[in-house]
């Protein structure tokens, strides 16, 4: 399976084909017949097996939004070319996101700076709330995104950490 | 009782600068223009694609370091009524509505402030003082400590109010700072950070603590004065479904109060008001506990988030009744004129992500389809191919709802709130559909710390199988890549599926 | 075009007996199709684990595009050979789609003997890219192969389609300007060096992946310079420092991921224009095969009702029905695609075999690809039909089917015996595909009738020298011959030796012609001549 989707925190692994008439997804090694049909002001008709299903759908890079009975769920497209260079590659612990959206209070490390693993290295605001962001691990600051003040969006690098050296 | 004395062309101003944003802006144009007045709204640059800047006849942008910090600028604003030959400020909610300095900074300009006048605010801007002021009027008050009386005993003071108990600033508001201690051992702590986040957030550290009333309701009242000595009530409305301290539904009647409660609760909020011979709509919040016994919380001297279930029971254009008075007229009917009919639930649509407590959401506004049919209101000032930012406050859209009763009502909005489509960025409309349907609420029985004893409403509910199918489906035949790599295949082999010899 | 109506009794104990003989042959046949593509020793396959590498067939899996059918080529290729330990050869060959693309896929076989090279891997690998040659099909090589089999080195090295034409064949593919990329998932020693060096792009994996002339131990033998695997060849070296390899990848996911990606880009072919239609199932189950092949080799039956589980609609235009009747020519489509099939009913008579000439020139001068179906004894013999110049019609057909310029196809569907072989398109006759049906069998004459003979030469010899044999003495020369005859005529041999692309469970063969007429149309059908007809 080469195509992902990221539904909240789970990764579904999901393929695509054309048939003779439609298309057919793969899921959980089963095949639907599947087909979408727009519909009026941006509705859309999804046939899933035997199921028509009323849905809006709307797209925004790799972001794929889908209202169906009344819950809109967001759907994140992993190309795979991504996540397997990803899967391959450096590790996500040395990016440390923004938990959600807000604005920096303090910085309180600079980069090039060695830090120690559950040392305050932010402390952000949001919610009316403010959250400090503490080092995952020793450490040393490769950079440092915002300067306090500056507002920010849900999982924006607020810092990155240089590379662990791996294990021999 | 919509209807006005005098003709509008009478009225001292005929343009009104809306000091606001989202979809309390819209919300006040769309009164003044239906009044043949002219509406203008000054806009900061991220508001520039909103329904209010499209709408309004006049769109006059201000600037700010912040976003936020544009609203806040009462020079710029008055400026900008000056040169749109504004004769009237309305303020909105939020931003400088409950600012005695702007107030009276307009007035000075000679701009007519939609609102209650300086020392109104002033004197119920003061959580503390307005409490004393109420208390010595008579009105029910809960047990409390104001470090303010004498700062040095204050500690000592609040543990003799008992716990549980709340701290907050006196300066603030909307539930920024507030603390609750149920540990008096934990005390001081509290009382320090409630401080620095006092100082924060209103530049004030000033504290006062009372009694906190567990499962409490939030009721509240709506009032109308004229500032020539009538004072009307426009009946109560129920805030009880909170969560972090913010209202998320209210609605009129409350289910808590028979008639007896109803004129009881209500009279008190008249007769605050008409103890200040308030001027202006305005609303008294009480705190109301689970055997009936109510105190005074605090007053908002401007209109609030709310309203709209008001007018939708009344028929009142509470908007139109501030404008009235705001041009001098005296108000236009008693007590006994305001008749209620049917009941009202406003939903306030967020954008934030209710499993994940309540955080906000970003987004653009890639589809938006409001919810329709008969009783069914949406105050928005979105638009699709707008966006959400993390700049302003997350309420994005009101939904208000009415059915001749509350059962009718619930069942209206569990329909609407399916219907309503707004992709591209996280919205709360699942979660309020969940809510509506508790047995709890549809029974009426809430207080305002529902939310945290279920906290399975705001929890995500499991994906069914089906439903991720189809998601899945819907999202791979709307993803270029994957819907290229299937297309790119020939027809042969399409037909021929995975076959395999 | 009309449908073929079925005279076939469903019912009959005939049909019953021969559908469960025949159900039985695939299932056979479907077993050791399975062996040889999943039994591996289980040390073998916790090597290739550990090593972080995935079987042949999880490559595929992840390299074709889903949903889409994969023809596998020759997949029983070495299975009397070798005492059966080199299963198919050690390799896997077929015809899929990658990123929309008609390719060809040849991918070394690690979990046997490390992917060595044995000679008919050589001969498989060959073919392989003779059909991407010949049908100018786009090349992914998944290359892990330990490098020759050294033992057997005599029989793979150096003739002409040993191991130099794998590399000769990648030149004329580059030079017709049909594109190769290569996924470099283990090492490609010596020869196999070129394998990726010759392709138009190649992918290669970080760590298991490497390509050098000559690996550590041998440099250390020749200069006594000591290297890692990594430095001498590995993915960073050849893809920063020496350009042997164009993109590095973290892991064989990710190279063929790569891959893909590449291969989206390769351009569209333009394919030979010939009439289509919408496909239609046929009218008749392919599940009826079964009970109308016979058998016994020597049992007549009607090829028509065979046609009528091939072609769409099970619809048929027959030409000639009243002439050279043991020869059906005539067409069909299948999958929608018009063709001309030729196919036995009996031994071919001077008139089959003009009335078969003839219908060559006619598909050719139309366009329209044949499609041969062998049940063939051979041309009649006697000096009867000597004296009508049977060879001489059997030259003509032989001439047709030799310069036909329209893609040919052909199923070995129950015998095929001498002449009748090379007059119905057999293997030297460059067929785009040929395959065959589990119980056919393919000889210069029917075995009996071979061991015969070759008892009569020895009995004869025999009594010049004087001696007289007796019943029992002539048995004991004619049995050997007839078991040694039926085990090389035997469909399984000539899998095995490759003188087909594969054995097919018939009914599988109607998407095994679908999917070959697809791929033939990539290269373009030349306008038809002819060398000289014996008159």
């Amino acid at each position: 399976m080469h195509h992902a989707f990221k539904l909240e925190e789970e990764q579904h692994s999901v393929e695509l084909s054309r048939s003779a008439k439609a298309y057919r997804l793969h899921f959980n090694d089963q095949l639907f017949d599947i087909d979408l049909k727009d519909g009026i002001d941006g509705r859309a008709w999804l046939s899933l097996g035997e199921r028509r299903i009323e849905v809006a759908i709307a797209r925004h890079g790799d972001n794929v939004y889908v209202h169906i009975d009344g819950e809109s769920y967001q759907l994140r497209y992993q190309h795979p070319l991504d996540r397997l260079a990803a899967a391959g590659g450096g590790s996500a612990e040395d990016s440390i996101l923004a938990p959600m959206p807000g604005s920096v209070i303090s910085v309180s490390v600079k980069a090039g700076e060695t830090v120690k693993r559950g040392q305050i290295l932010l402390v952000m605001e949001s919610m009316k709330m403010e959250t400090t962001i503490i080092s995952p691990r020793d450490a040393v600051i490769a950079s440092v995104t915002f300067e306090s003040g500056q507002t920010f969006d849900r999982d924006a690098v607020l810092l990155s950490l240089e590379p662990q050296e791996k294990a021999e | 009782m919509n209807a006005t004395d005098a003709p509008v062309s009478d009225w001292p101003f005929d343009c009104v600068l809306v000091a606001n944003r989202g979809e309390i802006a819209v919300r006040v144009l769309r009164t003044v223009q239906s009044l043949g007045l002219k509406g203008a709204v000054v806009f900061h640059s991220a508001d520039a694609a909103t329904l209010a800047v499209q709408m309004a006849d006049r769109a006059i942008e201000i600037m700010g370091e912040t976003p936020v910090g544009a609203y806040l600028d009462g020079q710029q604003i008055i400026a900008a009524a000056q040169s749109c030959g504004a004769g009237a400020i309305h303020p909105g909610y939020g931003f400088l509505s409950e600012n005695m300095n702007f107030c009276a900074a307009v007035e000075a300009a000679g701009i007519r402030f939609v609102g209650p006048k300086p020392d109104q605010i002033d004197l119920m801007g003061d959580k503390v003082r307005a409490r004393n002021f109420v208390e010595r009027g008579g009105f029910p008050v809960a047990p409390s400590a104001i470090e303010d009386d004498e700062p040095a005993s204050f500690v000592e003071r609040a543990r003799k109010v008992g716990s549980p108990l709340l701290i907050k600033p006196s300066a603030g508001g909307g539930g920024k700072g507030m603390r609750i201690v149920r540990d008096i051992a934990v005390l001081e702590q509290e009382v320090e950070r409630a401080r620095s986040e006092g100082l924060r957030y209103f530049g004030d550290g000033r504290l006062y603590v009372e009694r906190y009333i567990e499962n409490p309701r939030h009721i509240e009242v709506q009032v109308l004065g004229d500032g020539q000595g009538n004072v009307v009530h426009v009946f109560e409305r129920e805030c009880s479904v909170q969560r972090r301290f913010q209202k998320i539904v209210e609605e009129t009647p409350s289910p808590a109060l028979n008639a007896e409660l109803r004129e009881s609760i209500c009279e008190s909020a008249a007769g605050i008001a008409r103890s200040i011979d308030y001027r202006g709509a305005g609303t008294v919040e009480f705190i109301f506990d689970q055997s009936g016994e109510y105190y005074f919380l605090e007053m908002n001297t401007r209109l609030q988030v709310e309203h709209p279930v008001t007018e939708e029971i009344t028929g009142i254009d509470l908007v139109l009744q501030q404008l009235r008075i705001a041009a001098g007229e005296k108000l236009g009917f008693v007590q006994s004129d305001v008749l209620s009919k049917g009941h009202a639930i406003e939903y306030r649509i967020y954008a934030e992500d209710a499993a994940r407590v309540y955080t906000p959401t970003t987004g653009p506004i890639l589809l938006l389809h409001p919810p329709q049919g008969q009783g069914v209101r949406w105050d928005s000032g979105v638009l699709q191919g707008g966006e959400v930012t993390s700049a302003f406050d997350p309420m994005i859209a009101k939904l208000i709802v009415l059915g001749h009763d509350r059962d009718d009502a619930i069942a209206k909005a569990d329909i609407a709130l399916r219907d309503t489509v707004l992709l591209g960025c996280k919205t709360n409309t699942a979660f309020l559909r969940r809510l509506n349907s508790h047995p709890a609420f549809i029974a009426g029985d809430v207080h305002t710390g529902f939310l945290d004893a279920n906290p399975q409403i705001a929890a995500e509910p499991e994906l069914s199988p089906g439903t991720l199918q189809a998601l899945l489906a819907a999202a791979s035949l709307s993803t270029r890549p994957m819907r290229d790599v299937a297309d790119a295949v020939p027809d042969l082999q399409a037909a021929m599926g995975p076959w395999r010899n | 075009m009309r449908r073929i109506e079925s005279r076939l009794n469903t019912a009959s104990a005939e049909f019953r007996a021969n559908a469960e003989h025949n159900q039985r042959l695939a299932a056979e046949f479907r077993e050791k199709q399975r062996a040889v593509r999943e039994d591996r020793p289980q040390r073998d396959i916790d090597r290739l684990r550990k090593q972080g590498k995935l079987l042949a067939r999880e490559r595929l899996d992840l390299l074709l595009d889903p949903g889409t059918p994969f023809m596998e080529l020759s997949s029983l290729a070495a299975n009397e050979a070798y005492g059966g330990e080199v299963p198919g050869a050690a390799c896997v060959s077929g015809i899929g789609v990658v990123s929309g693309h008609e390719v060809m896929i040849i991918g070394g076989d690690g979990s046997v003997k490390g992917g060595a090279w044995f000679p008919l891997s050589v001969k498989k690998m060959v073919r392989a890219l003779d059909i991407a040659i010949e049908n100018r099909l786009p090349v992914v090589h998944l290359c892990d192969s330990a490098g020759g089999f050294l033992p057997l080195q005599a029989e793979l090295f150096a003739d002409k389609y040993f191991g130099g034409r794998v590399f000769r064949n990648q030149c004329v593919l580059s030079k017709m300007g049909v594109q190769q990329v290569s996924v470099v998932l283990g090492h490609c020693t010596a020869g196999g060096a070129y394998v990726p060096s010759l392709s138009d792009y190649n992918v290669i994996v970080r760590g298991t992946g490497a390509i050098f002339l000559a690996g550590p131990p041998l440099v250390k033998a020749a200069t006594g310079e000591e290297v890692s695997v990594d430095d001498l060849g590995g993915c960073d070296m050849h893809t920063s420092v020496s350009g042997t390899a164009d993109y590095p990848a973290g892991s064989e996911e990710e190279a063929i991921a790569i891959a893909r990606d590449i291969v989206a880009q390769f351009k569209k072919p333009e394919k030979a224009h010939i009439s289509w239609q919408e496909p239609e199932e046929p009218y008749y189950p392919a599940s009826d095969l079964y009970g109308i092949l016979p058998r016994d080799i020597k049992t007549q039956f009607d090829m028509k009702e065979v046609i009528a589980r091939l072609a769409d609609g099970s619809r048929f235009h027959e030409y000639q029905p009243n002439y050279g009747k043991t020869l059906i020519c005539g067409y069909a489509h299948i999958w929608g695609y018009k063709v001309g099939i030729l196919a036995n009913n009996g031994v071919l008579f001077n008139d089959s075999s003009l009335k078969g000439a003839h219908f060559i020139e006619l598909c050719n001068q139309n366009r329209t690809p044949i499609i041969f179906l062998q049940n063939i004894t051979g041309f009649m013999v006697g000096q009867e039909y000597e004296r009508r110049g049977i060879c001489k019609d059997g030259a003509k057909l032989i001439m047709a089917v030799s310069c036909s310029e329209v893609p040919k196809f052909t199923v070995l569907c129950h015998g095929s015996f001498g002449a009748g072989n090379y007059g119905m398109s057999g293997r030297a006759f460059d067929s785009r595909f040929l395959f065959s049906w589990p119980q056919s069998q393919t000889s210069v004459m029917g075995a009996e009738q071979a061991a015969d003979t070759l008892a009569d030469i020895k009995v004869r010899q025999m009594q010049k020298q004087g001696k007289t044999l007796t019943q029992s003495d002539i048995a004991a020369i004619r049995d050997p011959v007839l078991g040694e005859f039926k085990r090389k005529q035997s469909a399984y041999y000539t899998t095995s030796e490759i003188w087909d692309d594969g054995m097919l469970d018939p009914v599988d063969t109607r998407n095994a012609l679908g999917i070959s007429l697809s791929a033939a149309l990539n290269a373009p059908i030349a306008d038809p001549s002819y060398g000289i007809f014996r008159m």
